[in-house]
């Protein structure tokens, strides 16, 4: 709102036009897509060549979540989720240690190696991943999906917990122990604050990624773990558009909420840091 | 030594080949104020961790209060510290900084906030305890510091270059601070600083090292006043030095043969004719005198070679002898130009010989 109005007083002026037309371009560009979705999910009766429906509606969303069966495929997704995360940021906390403290031989092969998984293209990667989880039972199980999912989870927690444990100054730790605190106590009131951050950024990479996962969830899913960009993606094949853009709406709305908690709650800054000098 | 708070017995650290700590031993007495003085690199914060347990001597004991450390971890050593980057827990306020260490033991709550107001008290910082470290300037982050480190009345506090990320100013003022908050508390003391004029200024006694070993252990005076090797007086202060060969001992001075002058010098203990000696004079002994003035003992001709003003002092290089340089400072009211002929007299009494090694 402030941009348009700005981009009229511009235009009023005749000040900053082209700048303020790429601006407003690129807005509409990157907007569109998604204000189609939304208006396709709301709209009754909208053919041919309207721009606008004619009738909005809700019967969309009842219909997705009633035939499209969205809350157990949320439930399933968040689930799947909430693995992933754990197991992503517990082999995050090691080997972020390990790679952020610890003088490793070989470090960058080494790492090099642990972000291969997202270096390979998807779609073969999940192919071998799948034959595997054949073998081993794995397929349609929420551990299974969620352990696909981990593979690309994971580099991306190890490397945020690479660097905020390399960021962990050696002489507060130092400091704790000349004060009292044995290897625990210096774990618990010293190590885990100071790596909040770090864990919780972790968290939120290795939730998205499980969540938007697609190519890896399509490979090893089954009927008990339908997850919602899986779902969504069958109902595209089903032919319903409407009901299509009311799952794709419902999805956006948790990683909007995951947005909204990065820029409200999450300031590593108010954490980090705190010393002048060195 | 019975009253010795802190020990090293004979301490050896190696990392690979280098020997950070050579066979060190000193002990430190309760109550004490001592400083490890060095360049970097000579082994004394490799003391200094050896001490704390955070690095294991490969040979040698440590003691504290009589008592063998050697293999006691830090946590149960009941020392104190103050670090020079500070340390502090940045995502604790300053009243939880100084609280930890007395959490950390349990102590009932009651206690511990009478000891923490103490402490901060004791640093002036009472009206900052909400305050994050973040929130304090360099010098207030230092007194928390110091609090934390003496909060629970640690049997000795470790001070590791503790003004070396503050400003000239303030180190100067933090200096005295922690001077006076150690006596007042009869704490033993050691610090380790690569800075000789906070070593001068704080310490009971000074031991220099150098190269992993204890190159001499003394008052500050004993130290800036008879240096015992040229590493030590090159170290402290500034020194001029000229090689030299006893040529005449006559009871308590002798005199001897450098650059081509004869300069009559203090006898050294056993001196012989013939024996090599380096002469060591500190720069503001030498006395700065007019060409044509009278003539006296240990009185030579020299040439002005460059001159520096420096505000209180001017700063002289002369070439003095068959040209060699001789550097001394004075008071800037009378002053000499570049390459005007001037005389010195080198001090006779107050010169002291380093023997040469």
């Amino acid at each position: 709102m402030m941009l348009l109005r700005a981009y009229l007083r511009g235009l009023r002026e005749g000040r900053f036009i082209l700048g303020y037309t790429l601006l407003l371009s690129l807005t509409l560009f990157i907007l569109a897509p998604f204000m189609m979705i939304v208006l396709r999910s709301v709209g009754k009766g909208w053919f041919g060549r309207l721009w606008l429906p004619p009738q909005l509606t809700l019967d969309w969303y009842r219909w997705a979540v009633e035939v499209g069966n969205i809350p157990e495929v949320m439930k399933n997704t968040l689930i799947i989720g909430a693995i992933a995360v754990i197991l992503s940021t517990v082999i995050g906390i090691f080997a972020g240690w390990a790679f952020g403290r610890r003088r490793l031989p070989g470090k960058e092969v080494l790492m090099a190696v642990i972000l291969l998984p997202r270096m390979i293209p998807p779609i073969t990667y999940a192919l071998g991943v799948a034959k595997i989880f054949y073998t081993l039972e794995l397929v349609d199980t929420h551990l299974g999906v969620a352990l696909a999912h981990v593979s690309v989870c994971a580099p991306y927690a190890i490397l945020v917990l690479s660097a905020t444990f390399e960021g962990l100054d050696e002489r507060v730790l130092e400091a704790a122990g000349v004060c009292g605190a044995n290897v625990l106590k210096r774990f618990v009131y010293v190590v885990l604050p100071l790596i909040m951050p770090g864990i919780l950024a972790s968290m939120l990479f290795s939730f998205t990624h499980s969540y938007n996962e697609f190519t890896l969830t399509l490979l090893t899913y089954g009927p008990h773990t339908v997850t919602l960009p899986v779902r969504t993606y069958l109902a595209v094949g089903d032919g319903y558009w409407e009901i299509t853009s009311a799952m794709a709406v419902i999805m956006v709305v948790p990683s909007l909420l995951i947005l909204a908690i990065i820029q409200r709650r999450a300031k590593p800054e108010k954490l980090v840091g705190g010393f002048k000098g060195v | 030594m019975a009253d010795a708070m802190i020990e090293f017995r004979d301490v050896t650290k190696r990392y690979g080949a280098l020997v950070a700590n050579d066979r060190l031993s000193l002990s430190i007495r309760r109550g004490e104020l001592m400083t490890l003085l060095g360049p970097s690199g000579c082994g004394k914060t490799t003391a200094l961790r050896c001490l704390t347990g955070y690095v294991q001597p490969d040979e040698g004991r440590i003691f504290l209060d009589g008592k063998d450390v050697t293999d006691v971890p830090t946590h149960q050593r009941e020392l104190g510290m103050v670090f020079q980057n500070f340390a502090l827990f940045p995502h604790m306020t300053v009243r939880d900084n100084v609280t930890f260490p007395l959490m950390i033991r349990n102590l009932p709550k009651p206690e511990r906030e009478r000891l923490v107001l103490d402490a901060l008290r004791l640093v002036r910082l009472e009206g900052y305890a909400g305050h994050y470290p973040r929130q304090l300037s360099g010098g207030q982050q230092q007194r928390v510091g110091l609090a934390r480190a003496l909060v629970y009345h640690p049997k000795v506090l470790l001070l590791d270059e503790p003004l070396s990320n503050l400003d000239a100013k303030l180190r100067e003022e933090m200096r005295f601070e922690i001077k006076e908050v150690v006596t007042r508390l009869g704490i033993t003391a050691m610090y380790v600083t690569h800075d000789q004029g906070e070593a001068l200024a704080l310490s009971d006694r000074v031991a220099i090292m150098n190269r992993g070993r204890l190159q001499q252990l003394g008052t500050p005076e004993e130290i800036y006043e008879s240096p015992n090797s040229r590493f030590v007086a090159e170290f402290i202060g500034l020194s001029n030095f000229l090689d030299g060969s006893v040529d005449t001992v006559r009871g308590e001075t002798m005199t001897v043969a450098t650059s081509g002058l004869a300069i009559e010098t203090r006898a050294l203990p056993g001196a012989a004719a013939g024996q090599k000696v380096l002469l060591f004079f500190r720069p503001n002994e030498i006395e700065l005198l007019p060409a044509d003035g009278e003539s006296g003992s240990n009185t030579f001709p020299a040439k002005v070679e460059k001159t520096t003003y420096l505000g209180d002092t001017m700063d002289y290089r002369l070439v003095i002898g068959d040209g060699a340089d001789l550097r001394l400072q004075t008071d800037a009211r009378h002053r000499y130009a570049v390459g005007e002929a001037v005389r010195v007299r080198l001090p006779r009494v107050r010169s002291w010989v380093v023997e040469e090694r």
